[in-house]
Formats: structure tokens, sequence, C-alpha cells
């Protein structure tokens, strides 16, 4: 049973004037630095993460879903601007967006972006609150047996992020899952593969991993493609005509059905672990373009496009945290990262949560609501602005971005050697990005991985190492059935159907 | 396609070097109980063996790999080591806007504007939000 005295006082928390200033500023930092092309609120969130350890862990998780908040807004500002997404998720806004603003109206083209951005995370957030609860309440039943099982599930759904080569994506979880053996092992407790580094006892710090691998390996790529000119990231046009600037409430209800839409397609798929929100944006876009009556209209600047891919990809965020919040899965890189803020205060995600922190919880879903209203307001009051400050050359930009890079791990690990583990990890991300092997399957199956170890530990002792003896728990079973069918959905089906598409869609 | 059987065949011996040489010597040999401490990396090691060789017989994808680029960020890598060996040794108002400018004149960044504010007035505002503000120490 909820208690009604623990969602009111998180909710008090949430709408306190402290959390409100740091929602404020997370959003805004989010969409800043979503506007800058190629760095978004992935690369934002891996930054901040560590100057998060003084907060109190709302006002720390508060700013952080701020950021990530306003980062997939502001991808969409490059994206409609100059055709550059300033994230993957934008790439679907481009299509629309870009001619709109070729037409001499970017300013109404970023606002349609915003109003759908908002609209479709609202409504993702909203299923949020009704649905985790609920969820993780069904979770608590679980024993050892049906959380091993539910490890599996969870790395079953990596499936879905393999891309083109099945072998490489296997290696990349491999890769992760050993790394995650780093430390002293569960059943045991004797140290293993820690090469005399005593501050390995615990493991390879999860912050130091991701931040190396997302921010620091892309920062690199990004430094060496520089070349010349130093260019400031970003351009606009000098004049706008008058009523090209606004999006009138017609024109904003006439998109109803498609924002509802996207949010719909955004929700479901942000709610399955591991298929990201580029996927939900370009599968809105299509079906808004298949239900429209003007077909030929899109790709040209049609306002429906803009709404469909904005409303999808920001659905997306809220949903990611279903099951981070109800099963302890990360179901993207920013819930991932999430983990590590939650993990950074001491806090287990998963189903104890609601039991354990449901005042932080309850704190959280307010900070999120508040986000979106902050996201409405500061993006309307903002949007020239976020476009002038962008300009900042990309030398300036990249080298803070290291800088902050390196302060946050040192403050956040509490010393140079988690810096240093930040750079190896870096460097192998960059290597795993240039042969084609997923750094966000990697981070995924290094985040599971001990969980994983310490559930099979404990159900082989359980089972006393009779494997066959799962069949007298019917959940786990269950759960098995389900890493069966979404390995071969995600991982073979759907690639295959995506495969024979492009296939049909090149000979026409 | 050849780097792609080459980043195979690296996996399947780093397999091998896993499971012969680092496994044994960095995890202690327990004799009891379902999961030992080397059970899982030697698992892994077994997997990553597999799956080299299964990417080196059948290589799938196409790497294009622009040599002058990856030796670039290999010089951002090795100025960031010698700087985190800097801020050892001289501490982070010293070494960090040093890396600063190092990046920004490597990157062919000249205005003097742009690298006052990349080389002092930014790396002294993450400090002092860092250690007067937050209260948290830096090297």
């Amino acid at each position: 049973m909820i208690d009604v005295s623990i969602i009111l006082a998180g909710l008090g928390d949430a709408f306190s004037l402290t959390n409100l200033l740091f929602v404020v500023a997370g959003v805004a930092m989010g969409q800043f630095v979503g506007a800058l092309p190629g760095t978004g609120p992935v690369m934002a969130m891996a930054v901040a993460i560590p100057f998060t350890f003084v907060l109190d862990p709302l006002a720390a998780i508060a700013f952080l879903v701020g950021v990530n908040k306003g980062g997939l807004f502001g991808g969409a500002i490059p994206a409609i601007l100059i055709n550059t997404p300033g994230t993957p998720d934008a790439a679907a806004t481009a299509l629309d967006g870009h001619p709109l603003a070729r037409k001499g109206k970017p300013v109404k083209a970023m606002k349609m972006a915003l109003f759908s951005s908002v609209t479709g995370d609202t409504f993702s957030d909203i299923v949020l609150i009704t649905i985790s609860a609920p969820l993780a309440v069904v979770a608590l039943k679980m024993g050892p047996v049906e959380t091993c099982a539910l490890m599996i599930f969870a790395f079953s759904i990596i499936a879905g992020l393999i891309g083109d080569s099945l072998i490489k994506g296997l290696i990349a979880a491999v890769l992760g899952l050993f790394f995650a053996m780093v430390g002293l092992d569960p059943e045991h407790g004797t140290p293993r593969l820690y090469f005399g580094y005593f501050e390995l006892f615990d493991g390879l710090p999860l912050t130091a991993v991701a931040i190396g691998m997302l921010a620091v390996a892309e920062i690199f790529r990004r430094l060496a493609n520089i070349a010349g000119r130093i260019k400031p990231t970003i351009s606009i046009p000098e004049k706008q005509e008058k009523k090209d600037k606004n999006v009138s409430w017609a024109e904003y209800w006439s998109c109803r059905y498609t924002m509802l839409r996207g949010a719909v397609i955004g929700t479901l798929l942000g709610a399955i672990p591991g298929i990201g929100s580029t996927a939900a944006a370009f599968m809105s876009y299509a079906s808004t373009k298949q239900a429209s009556k003007e077909p030929e209209t899109f790709g040209k600047g049609n306002i429906q496009g803009v709404a469909a891919t904005e409303s999808a990809n920001s659905a997306v965020m809220g949903a990611n945290l279903i099951p981070l919040l109800a099963l302890g899965i990360p179901g993207s890189i920013g819930a991932a990262l999430l983990i590590s803020a939650f993990k950074i205060h001491g806090i287990q995600p998963g189903p104890l949560l609601f039991e354990q922190q449901g005042r932080l919880i309850y704190g959280l879903f307010g900070a999120m609501m508040m986000a979106n209203l902050m996201n409405l307001l500061i993006g309307q009051a903002s949007l020239r602005l976020w476009t002038k400050i962008i300009s900042a050359p990309e030398s300036l930009v990249f080298s803070s971005a290291l800088i902050l890079c390196i302060t946050g791990v040192y403050v956040s690990t509490g010393g140079i050697f988690g810096v240093a583990v930040m750079l190896v990890f870096a460097v192998m991300g960059y290597l795993m990005n240039l042969f084609g092997y997923s750094v966000v399957i990697f981070i995924i199956a290094f985040f599971l991985g001990d969980k994983f170890e310490l559930s099979l530990s404990q159900t082989l002792v359980i089972l006393d190492g009779d494997l066959l003896a799962v069949i007298h728990y019917p959940v786990a079973l269950a759960l098995l059935m389900l890493a069966l069918v979404s390995t071969w959905w995600l991982g073979i089906h759907a690639p295959r159907k995506s495969r024979r598409q492009t296939r049909d869609s090149s000979l026409d | 396609m050849l780097l792609d059987r080459l980043s195979g065949i690296f996996f399947a011996g780093l397999g091998l070097l896993l499971y012969f040489v680092i496994i044994p010597e960095q995890t202690e040999a327990v004799d009891y109980g379902w999961m030992r401490p080397q059970s899982v990396p030697n698992a892994c090691a077994h997997l990553l063996l597999f799956l080299g060789i299964a990417q080196a017989a059948f290589p799938r994808g196409n790497i294009s790999i622009d040599w002058r680029e990856m030796l670039k960020a290999c010089v951002f890598a090795a100025i960031m080591a010698i700087a985190i060996w800097l801020m050892t040794q001289f501490g982070y108002l010293l070494a960090v806007p040093i890396f600063a400018g190092c990046l920004m004149l490597l990157v062919g960044e000249r205005r003097p504007g742009w690298l006052i504010g990349g080389v002092i007035l930014l790396p002294l505002a993450i400090w002092l939000i860092v250690v007067p503000l937050l209260g948290r120490p830096l090297p």
C-alpha cells in the first residue's frame, strides 16, 4: 500500500527553492550543451555527475534529470539551424526542421520542437509515475533465483543494441562483464584482477569508466577532427519575419494527434531497455508520414514532422526510468549514468528503492514534472540566447569539457587513480568506437556484471548446483523464456526485418 | 575487412592471455563452493576466444580508419596522461592551465581572447567552484 504521507513529503522536497534552482540550472545546462553539435545530454550528464557528489541526493538527481531533459530539446537546435543534430536523437528532427529553417522559419521550427518535446516528455513522466511503483511491488516478491533470471533477461535485451554485427556486440558485452569482475569476488571475498592496486578492491569506479568511454573518448575524436580554421560551433540567420517566429495555438492543436502518437511510441520503446530515442523518433516520423494526407510535404519543411520526432524522442526519457526504478536495469545510457549518480550517494536502484527511499523517488517524480515546466519556460525565454552563446569556438568548448571531466572524476573517486582509470577507458572507448564495438553495450554489461555474478552464486547455492531445479520457480522460468523471446526478437527478427526494409527501399 | 579480421584475432589472443596468464596470476585458487573467484572471468576468457575466432573467420562490418585522426587522438591522450602526472607533482592550478593551453594551441586556436578564457579564466573558475565553494580538495 502506498503511503500518501511519503508521496506528499517527497513532492514537498521536490518543490523546495533549492531543488527548483538545481532543476533550473540543470535544464539550462542541458539545453546549452545539447545545442552544441556532437556533445549532447549524455556528455553533459557524464561531466556533471561527479559535481553532484556534494549535493543532497534529491538535488543531485533533480539536476541531472534537468540536464537530460534540457539536452533532449537542445539537440534539436543545431539540427534545425545547421542540419547537424546536437544529439543522435535529434537526427530525425533535421528532416523537416532544417527545411523549415531554410524557408526563413528557424525560430518557429525550434519552438514547435520545444512544445512537442515538453508534451511528449510530460506524457511519459505520467506513465512512469503511475506504473513504476506497482511494478516494483511485483519485483519485491522475487528471490535470488528470480533475480538471477531477471539479470539474464537484462543481458538478453542488450541484443536490441547489437546493430550490424552480432559477434562484435557479444564481444563488447563479454568485455564489459569481464571488467566488472575486478575487485572482491562475491562468494569468497577474495580480491582478484587488481594488479596490486588496492584502490581496485571495490572494483573499477563506474563514474570513471562511463565518463572515460562516453565523454573523453568522444572529445578526443572531436579534437582530432578539428582541422584548419577554428569554427564557431553554430551560425544563425540574421533576419526572420515576425509571423514566422511563433507557433500559434491553432498550429499546436493541429499537431495534437501527431504528438500523442509520438509520445505513445516513445513511451513504449523507452520502457523496453536498449531501444533508444533515435529509433522512437524515426518510427514516429515514419508513422506520421504514413498517416498524413500530404505525405509528399514531409522532408520539405512540414511542422508535423518536427512535432512527431521531438515528442517521440523526449517521451523515451521518462519511460527509460521505468526499468531503472522498478527493476534496477538501466534502459539507456542516460539511465546508466543516473545509476552512477545514485551510487555516488549510496543508493542502490531497484525495487527496494520504493520501500527504502520512497520519499526520494516521489521527490524525483516531482522534480521531473518541474523540469518539464522549466524546460518550456527556459526554452521559450532563451532560444536566441543559446544560439548566440553556442557560437563559442570548438577549441574552447572541448578543452573545457576535458578539464571538467578530470576535475569531476577526481572529486567523485577521491583521488588521481580514478582519473587515470578514466583515461585508460577513454582510450579503450575510442578504439572500440573506431573498430565498431559498441561502448553502450560494454557499459550496460559492466554495470550488470557484478549483480549477475552475485545472483548466480546465490542461485547455485539455493538450487544446490542443479540448474534444472529452476522449473520449481515459475517466475524465474517465465523470465528465462522472456529472455529467449527477446533475444530472438531484438537480436534476430528486428535486424533481419530492418535489413529487408533497407534492401527494398534501395531497390525502389 | 582485414581490420575486422585483425580485431577478431586480437580478441581471441586476449582470451588466451587472460585464461593462461592473467586470470591464474590474479585470482586466488579456491577449491570449494559452486562459484569460484575465477569461474566468471574464465567463462569470459573462453567466450572472447570463441567470439574472436568467429570474428576473424566471418568478419562483418567495414572499418575505415583515418590514421591521421587516430594519431592526433593518441597525441591528445598522451598530453592528458602527462597532465595527470603533472597534477600529482605540481598541483591542479599549474597542470590544468598548461594542459588546456597545449590542447587549444594544438588544434590551431591563436586568438588571445579565447586562449586567455580557456587557459586562465576557466581553470580558475572551476578551481574556485570546487575548492572554496564546494569544499572539495583538488591536487
